[in-house]
């Protein structure tokens, strides 16, 4: 069989695949004006996955009713300061969400 | 002078006399070791960049060799100095090579990817939870208690949206795999792609495969359906195991 | 007018690149770490070899090609 390729609308695949990673794009650019930047993104990425990591417990512990409401409050405070927070350094660093996302490949689903 | 690599063949016998062509134009040839190869070519002069068509070229050549040999293809970009070298990476892989080899005799790799439209599906699973978000109003006075509420209506959207989906996706499952050996399966990797699939099936049965596909399209949903191969097994390589 | 016959070169391509480029056998490492664009550390996830070396930087050049204008 030679090889196919069909699809009933190209332009819709082509728009979905170009949102996705450019193949290739593993490469980091660690030359000296790009470390620091690049540390401070990793730093952030970190902090943000860890916070997206106790966001969800939190989420599930409300949802199987084992936190009172003050803890919910509590908790609820917590997590809303440190998204401002986060919110405050993307800002200063001008990071966006995307800059912040680490490629866990197969771990992804933890978040 | 460089020597630049192509895939492992299930061969140690010279193959095509010069007559396939790789980067540079230059001819592929095959170096053995033990009861399979690994085909190359030389590079006079260095390649600083790799363009687009040095990548179609380069799966041209591996595709051209799939036709006669089991291929391993490899990642493009590998390249070495010395047929030393080119051996030492032999004998270290040989195993797993090895083992590959023997697996994927015969077999051949589609991809299969489906769109749907997120956000409608999204907007619908929303309708359908608007009667909980009432007790939002309810928490006006703690503001942490609405900031993590909040999120958690967000959460019970997404769970949902990725239930729906895994139901769409092994129905589509369905139709695919009992041609397959083996598939990979990328689900919901983005709002609109449900789904990034890929099927090992042998030579033998790609029109059932093709077959299989074309009822799977048929079904009445408004999904959009991209079929492509068959390719050289690339997304089932298993090495280090 | 949407030309569809180009729009599949362009599937093609994406297809051909996304295995090409990132599946198949990796003898070289997973993620390379460039520095004033010579490649210096391979990060293999599982395997490292020494005496091997990767091309210094993908760059996409325009094929010249009347079908397909666009780039990706």
């Amino acid at each position: 069989m030679d090889r196919i390729i069909e699809t009933d609308d190209p332009r819709v695949f082509i728009e979905e695949m170009e949102k996705l990673n450019v193949p290739g794009s593993k490469r980091i650019n660690a030359d000296t004006k790009n470390v620091e930047k690049g540390l401070v993104k990793l730093v952030l990425a970190l902090v943000e996955l860890i916070r997206g990591l106790i966001e969800k417990q939190a989420i599930k512990r409300i949802e199987s009713g084992s936190l009172s409401d003050e803890e919910i409050e509590r908790i609820g405070e917590t997590l809303m300061k440190l998204e401002n927070k986060m919110q405050e350094l993307k800002e200063i660093f001008q990071l966006k969400d995307e800059d912040l996302s680490l490629n866990l490949g197969p771990l992804r689903d933890l978040i | 002078m460089k020597i630049y690599s192509y895939c492992i063949i299930d061969s140690k016998e010279r193959i095509g006399d010069g007559h396939i062509r790789g980067l540079n134009g230059a001819p592929v040839y095959n170096i053995p070791y033990r009861d399979m190869g690994i085909v190359v070519n030389n590079l006079n002069g260095d390649i600083k960049d790799l363009t687009k068509s040095h990548l179609l070229e380069h799966e041209n050549v591996v595709e051209m060799l799939m036709k006669n040999f089991t291929v391993l293809p490899l990642r493009s970009g590998a390249l070495f100095n010395r047929e030393e070298e080119v051996l030492h990476v032999m004998e270290k892989f040989y195993g797993d090579f090895r083992s590959n080899l023997d697996r994927l005799i015969n077999k051949v790799e589609f991809g299969i990817k489906i769109i749907w439209s997120g956000d409608n599906i999204r907007g619908e699973i929303l309708k359908d939870h608007a009667s909980s978000s009432h007790f939002l109003a309810a928490t006006k006075d703690s503001p942490g208690k609405m900031f993590i509420m909040g999120k958690f209506e967000k959460y019970k959207i997404e769970r949902a949206l990725k239930e729906k989906a895994e139901i769409c996706i092994a129905f589509a499952d369905n139709f695919l795999n009992r041609f397959a050996f083996e598939k990979k399966l990328e689900k919901l990797i983005s709002t609109n792609l449900l789904l990034n699939a890929f099927y090992l099936v042998d030579k033998e049965r790609q029109r059932d495969f093709k077959e299989a596909f074309e009822l799977l399209r048929i079904a009445p949903d408004n999904f959009k359906y991209l079929f492509s191969g068959p390719w050289p097994p690339y997304n089932f390589i298993r090495m280090g195991e | 007018m949407d030309n569809v016959y180009t729009r599949s070169k362009d599937i093609a391509l994406i297809e051909i690149l996304d295995r090409v480029l990132d599946k198949g056998v990796v003898i070289s490492g997973d993620i390379v770490i460039s520095v004033a664009d010579v490649d210096l550390i391979y990060v293999g996830l599982k395997v490292l070899l020494s005496s091997v070396e990767t091309m210094n930087r993908l760059k996409w050049a325009e094929v010249p090609c009347p079908e397909s204008p666009g780039n990706l």
